[in-house]
């Protein structure tokens, strides 16, 4: 059993589900009539049922499972996007979520004014970023192109500049939604490299449905299925185990 | 507020700001340019053709400031309501305490307004108004449409998440507003038909601040809601109701915002 101060997150019987509205809700008509009626107009979904588990200090970590089995929701809930209906969440230290890229970016921006926009965005001051630009902009090898607007960049580019920020964004905690692959061969190479020397050093949570990913950076990995944990363990078994679920 | 909070709304507004005027050529000359001429048509209908106002010393600046507070109101709530929905692509991405996003909104429509009371105070001295006392009311004045503004635009711009028409409902009410706040024509004229109806106008809170922000800064001749009520009780409803607004959109906020993530 690890100690208490070497746990970074901390989820325990945490359940969510969504109210979908069902085609016949919408509308005053309709909503009069559902009432007189007795129809509820929605139905209510389970993403996620009574999910438990620890995740250590300096633990890389890999959410694998299929489309729909409540990944995306339980890495909204951990970053406080989306509120649960049950359970407790702790976090000790700071996290910097990336549920997608490039959060903020405006096509009518500079490539240097969406980097201190998006820093913003995760919290960092103008002071912080200025020491961190340098760095995020030769990782993107972007030098040339940053008193351009973002509109300009081609997608490749905009990824680039995005991944940059997400990786050089220092806290705690990093989040990443499904975004390891991005850029060319080349760029690819440079991540990889990057998330190796990551490793043992930075609390990671990643979603991925690359078993590749999994087996080569995660140091546990946790397969969910219908909202449920159905196994955590190491990479490799629940790789294997993610791959038999297909079968 | 924290230093991350303060940092964000620092850059959305300075986003907001930067983005708006993007492409034109006279750039952030607008913010000027367009109540001017806004005020220019007013001034012509109402004061030249109509003739509106011939009693009230220095009418075109009385007329200005009017307008000007009133373009302050509307720009304020619309952008308000609509934020959040602007904004929700960053709601649904990332956690933020989202009265922020309508504080950034409400910011820029203050700055605007910052820019033309310049114009509105280099106007008065040309017409010939000194400089008295009473400016300094003037702030306190609009903190007062201000606080009116941002608790209306949590109310509705909360609803509007979930219930689009609330934007537009707005959009027709605040036309039908315009009209009951004595912006273009005096006060005087409503009083000399029907004092009631002159009362009833002066118990909302944006015609109050209007007239006093005359009183206070342009002419000492202006009509207020402080002389029209009679009632001490009556004379304090405009910040009552302001008091309520902004209170009843702080509590639906907060009770709604927890979930705009989900429901945008």
């Amino acid at each position: 059993m690890a100690r208490k101060k070497d746990i970074a997150i901390s989820v325990r019987n945490l359940s969510k589900s969504f109210k979908l509205p069902t085609d016949k809700s919408w509308g005053l008509k309709q909503a009069i009539l559902n009432t007189v009626k007795g129809i509820k107009g929605y139905t209510k979904q389970e993403v996620l049922k009574n999910v438990s588990f620890d995740v250590k200090k300096g633990e890389f970590l890999g959410i694998v499972g299929r489309n729909g089995s409540g990944k995306s929701t339980l890495l909204k809930i951990l970053s406080q996007i989306y509120v649960p209906d049950k359970g407790d969440i702790k976090i000790n230290g700071s996290l910097v979520p990336f549920i997608e890229l490039g959060v903020g970016f405006n096509p009518e921006l500079t490539g240097k004014e969406n980097i201190y926009l998006n820093g913003a965005m995760l919290g960092f001051s103008n002071a912080e970023m200025d020491k961190m630009y340098d760095d995020i902009v030769s990782f993107a090898e972007l030098e040339p192109f940053m008193h351009q607007k973002l509109k300009n960049y081609s997608s490749g580019m905009q990824v680039r500049l995005a991944f940059s920020i997400a990786i050089r964004a220092r806290g705690d905690i990093l989040i990443l939604d499904e975004v390891l692959a991005v850029g060319d061969a080349a760029f690819q190479e440079k991540c990889n490299e990057y998330f190796r020397n990551l490793k043992g050093e930075q609390t990671v949570i990643i979603v991925t449905h690359d078993m590749e990913n999994v087996r080569r950076f995660c140091d546990r990995a946790i397969l969910l299925e219908g909202g449920k944990i159905i196994k955590d363990g190491k990479p490799d078994k629940v790789a294997d185990e993610y791959l038999k679920l297909f079968n | 507020m924290n230093r991350k909070n303060r940092i964000l709304l620092n850059e959305l507004t300075k986003t907001d700001f930067k983005l708006r005027y993007q492409g034109s050529i006279l750039g952030y000359l607008w913010a000027i340019i367009r109540p001017l001429l806004m005020f220019g048509i007013l001034y012509l209908v109402f004061a030249k053709f109509l003739r509106f106002g011939d009693e009230i010393p220095r009418y075109p600046v009385y007329l200005l400031i009017g307008t000007v507070l009133w373009n302050f109101f509307t720009e304020c709530t619309n952008q308000g309501i609509q934020s959040l929905i602007i904004r929700s692509d960053l709601m649904r991405k990332i956690a933020f305490p989202k009265w922020i996003i309508v504080l950034s909104a409400t910011t820029t429509a203050l700055i605007n307004l910052a820019i033309n009371l310049v114009v509105v105070i280099i106007f008065s001295l040309l017409a010939g108004v000194e400089f008295s006392l009473t400016w300094l009311v003037v702030p306190f004045l609009i903190l007062e449409l201000y606080l009116l503004s941002f608790g209306i635009a949590l109310l509705l711009g909360s609803l509007n998440v979930k219930f689009r028409d609330v934007q537009s409902i707005w959009e027709v009410l605040i036309q039908a507003l315009f009209y009951a706040i004595p912006i273009i024509y005096p006060l005087s004229i409503v009083a000399g038909y029907s004092n009631f109806a002159a009362n009833l106008l002066m118990l909302n809170p944006i015609a109050q601040v209007i007239q006093d922000v005359r009183f206070c800064l342009i002419t000492k001749e202006t009509l207020t809601g402080w002389v029209v009520l009679e009632n001490v009780f009556l004379k304090l409803i405009p910040l009552i109701l302001v008091a309520v607004v902004l209170t009843v959109g702080v509590l639906v906020f907060k009770k709604k915002s927890k979930y705009f993530a989900e429901e945008i």
